[in-house]
């Protein structure tokens, strides 16, 4: 059951892409066309097998088909089917040939509509001036300057049996500007064996746009022609050449007789040889004013641009195919590459463009260039791709004009896995009722930093640090050379100081004391009169000196423990006497 | 003088001004994923204020949402020379290097330790150092006067040794010649050339000493992978 269930879906998807493959497409030999003039309309049904039955034509109310002939081409198993049919217009103006619809195994294909323009026929008008007759070519104004330019020129032969021209739609055009170049190869008698050479040209791209036959009546004479159809594009300013294209021709209907199969030898007429004028073209430079950073050498006109991102959900670190086509006329392969521009986010890999041409269905050689990249989101979040412009210069309108991309958004998910530790996604289990799912840096600081703390500011004094040691050097100069001078001096300075204020004989020796205990760095409460002689002398005090101070120092004493007479008046002088033994002292002490 | 004092109290608030403005306009495009145009802001204003640790960090954000994981490294390391601190810098700073496979605390240290070490900067560590030794100065001084060597002296000593060893590490390994690999993928060479085969691939955001220099290669040492050679100068950012 299940195996048949299978069969019949595969025969069902078999059946699905057959006719799916069924492609119906309408198209005309060209696209503007004098009322004399032949159209040849031509339906194309690929992918199709067995019996078919014929396209149905629209209400034609502008023409009339005059032949119908189908062709049908089998190449590598597909088969397709060409449906002519030449028409001959009827009304001047534009002239619509509605959709034609194909039936095929139930299902009902339907063409898209073709327009095309038909203009009056050309006339010769002979006018008589002076003596002279001049003929006047009237052409509609109307008509494309291709098709004017060549109905001038097949007018110029009117007569000539045979003859080739060629001409372009514009003669100065500019630096890659599609302009088209016909050839045309008029008879008005029969003729066989002619192969055709085509132009050579200088300073040129020339692309194929195909051929086509008509006929045209020219004072009086049908003739009929082939025209072969090119695009052509100026590589660079300045002179641009397209040579004389040619077609060599027997004249009459075979090129050998009965009586030439029978007997051999050739009763052909000679070779002839038609070649076309040379056209020399003036190409213009693009203006480099206005010229935008997005030109990358595209001209012309009515040019689409469109971008498509594949997938547009993905996983961060995925790939995402990012596509931007452009269409337009003419052939875009010369045209530089688009340069995607650096988006936030994403690494991007350019791949090479890729570019080529068809044929349109007014005929005309449409180009595409297909620019292609590889986006790669680094991280997570919902992106827009931005608008990628392109622009192209429009020669009618002389100045260039931008085109540009609708955005795309893009979702990215957090990457499933790690990619040597970018993506922070751990799997850790819910444990404690949080899961965490990925860990991301933190974000921005808002504001500058605080300034820098007490400790940071003193780190730019080190100064100080030479002060400190200047003063700790000091110190410790002070503390080995200089404390114990000034020690001795500070003792005198004070015990003058004391002496000055000093009322009594105990206050007299008291200082006397401790001075000399200063001075003499000992304890002299204990020592005799005698001991402290002594020590004065070892001191460098001379004897005179010395024996004053015992007078002095048994006087106090005297009037500490035996006051005779009143002592206000001795301690009066006592003080003063003092001063001057210690001065005498100070001087003489080593 | 008070116009001179008005003078400079308006450019100062200017200044000012400016440098926030700079932050608010550089977060709006941040938060709009233009991190490009982030970055530039960001580094405009490194220029006015090239020791403040926050546009570091910034910078280090814009890189790291580029996809630039070794630049966001460097900035992260430098962010974290100033402010030692900051939650931010640290978390971003070891969630970065883990992603390229490096540590920010060496294996065998406790990270209460590596925090320690770096609880000041190396600017604040220097100011604790001159203070310790103003008080060493004073105490040398106050005991030569007295001529009696007391124990706050040998205490303030210890200590200010103790802060002199410390800076000296810092400032070692602040001296160190470190960079990041700044590049997607470097080749690590056995010579200072391309003639010389190229002995290992490093991807970004690994952290390498810089030996020796020679033309446009360095010399390095990759200790995390143990590994030594030469890498071209435009692979490696200087830290």
């Amino acid at each position: 059951m299940y195996q048949k269930l299978r069969l019949f879906f595969i025969l069902l998807l078999v059946t699905c892409s057959v006719h799916a493959q069924v492609n119906l497409s309408a198209h005309v030999d060209k696209n503007a066309l004098a009322l004399d003039d032949e159209l040849t309309f031509t339906v194309k049904v690929t992918g199709v097998s067995g019996n078919v039955v014929m396209p149905r034509l629209p209400s034609l109310p502008a023409f009339n088909v005059y032949s119908r002939e189908v062709e049908q081409n089998t190449i590598n198993g597909e088969t397709s089917l060409l449906f002519r049919y030449i028409m001959l217009p009827r009304f001047v103006g534009n002239a619509t040939i509605g959709p034609v619809t194909f039936t095929y195994k139930g299902e009902t294909y339907q063409t898209e509509p073709v327009t095309v323009r038909i203009y009056r026929n050309s006339t010769n008008q002979a006018t008589t001036s002076a003596g002279n007759i001049q003929t006047n070519i009237q052409i509609d104004p109307n008509l494309p300057p291709l098709q004017a330019e060549l109905t001038k020129q097949a007018y110029a032969h009117s007569g000539e049996p045979f003859f080739l021209i060629s001409a372009v739609s514009d003669k100065t055009p500019y630096v890659n500007e599609p302009i088209s170049l016909g050839v045309r190869f008029y008879y008005s008698r029969a003729f066989h064996d002619a192969p055709y050479q085509k132009p050579n040209v200088s300073n040129l791209f020339m692309e194929d746009e195909g051929s086509s036959e008509g006929s045209q009546a020219i004072n009086g004479t049908t003739y009929r022609y082939n025209e072969q159809r090119y695009q052509v594009t100026a590589a660079s300013p300045g002179e641009a050449t397209i040579g004389p294209a040619g077609v060599r021709y027997h004249i009459g209907n075979s090129a050998l007789s009965a009586f030439d199969r029978i007997f051999g030898g050739s009763t052909a007429g000679p070779e002839k040889t038609a070649l076309s004028s040379p056209i020399t073209l003036r190409v213009r430079p693009l203006p480099a004013e206005g010229r935008p950073n997005s030109f990358y050498g595209a001209v012309g006109n009515n040019f689409m641009i469109h971008a498509k991102a594949e997938p547009t959900h993905v996983r961060a670190g995925e790939a995402i195919n990012v596509s931007v086509m452009v269409k337009g006329p003419g052939n875009l392969k010369a045209t530089q590459n688009l340069e995607f521009p650096a988006l936030d986010g994403f690494k991007i890999y350019p791949a090479a463009a890729t570019s080529g041409t068809a044929n349109g269905s007014d005929g005309q050689i449409q180009g595409y260039k297909i620019f292609k990249a590889v986006f790669v989101p680094v991280t997570s979040g919902i992106y827009t791709l931005p608008r990628f412009k392109w622009s192209y210069f429009d020669p009618t309108a002389k100045a260039y004009r931008t085109l540009q991309t609708s955005p795309i958004q893009i979702t990215v998910d957090p990457a499933a896995k790690t990619d040597g530790g970018f993506n922070f996604a751990s799997a850790n289990p819910l444990g404690n009722g949080v899961q965490t799912l990925t860990q991301d840096i933190a974000y921005l600081k808002t504001a500058k930093a605080p300034q820098d703390n007490a400790l940071a500011k003193l780190s730019r004094v080190p100064i100080i640090n030479w002060i400190c040691l200047i003063i700790m050097a000091l110190t410790a100069l002070f503390v080995a050379l200089g404390r114990a001078p000034l020690a001795k001096k500070k003792a005198f300075l004070t015990a003058k100081a004391q002496l000055k204020k000093a009322t009594s004989c105990q206050a007299v020796a008291d200082i006397i004391s401790e001075y000399l205990q200063r001075k003499l760095r000992r304890p002299t409460g204990s020592l005799s009169l005698k001991e402290l002689n002594i020590l004065l002398r070892k001191s460098g005090v001379t004897p005179a000196t010395v024996e004053s101070f015992a007078l002095l120092w048994q006087q106090l004493e005297a009037e500490r423990f035996a006051p005779v007479t009143d002592g206000t008046a001795s301690a009066v002088d006592l003080p003063s006497q003092a001063l001057d033994i210690l001065k005498l002292i100070e001087e003489e002490m080593k | 003088m008070k116009r001179l004092i008005l003078t400079i109290c308006i450019c100062f608030m200017v200044c000012l001004a400016h440098g926030q403005n700079t932050f608010q306009s550089a977060e709006e495009l941040y938060r709009q994923g233009k991190f490009s145009a982030a970055l530039q802001e960001y580094e405009t204003a490194l220029k006015d204020y090239p020791n403040d640790p926050f546009l570091y960090y910034n910078i280090g954000n814009c890189y790291f949402k580029m996809g630039s994981r070794g630049l966001a490294v460097a900035n992260y390391y430098r962010a974290f020379r100033l402010a030692p601190r900051d939650k931010d810098i640290r978390h971003n700073l070891a969630l970065t290097l883990e992603a390229s496979g490096e540590k920010l605390v060496p294996a065998g240290v406790p990270v209460i330790l590596h925090k320690a070490f770096f609880s000041l900067s190396s600017a604040e560590l220097k100011g604790l150092v001159y203070v310790l030794f103003w008080a060493v100065c004073i105490c040398v001084i106050i005991c030569l006067l007295r001529r009696k060597w007391s124990v706050a002296f040998t205490v303030v000593c210890v200590i200010w040794l103790m802060s002199a060893g410390w800076l000296y590490f810092r400032l070692q390994q602040d001296n160190e010649n470190r960079a990041v690999i700044a590049v997607p993928v470097a080749e690590i060479r056995s010579g200072p050339g391309t003639n010389f085969p190229a002995s290992a691939n490093i991807g970004q955001g690994h952290l390498v000493t810089i030996l020796d220099d020679k033309d446009s290669w360095y010399e390095v040492v990759v200790s995390s992978q143990g590994l030594k050679g030469w890498i071209d100068k435009n692979a490696l950012e200087k830290i």
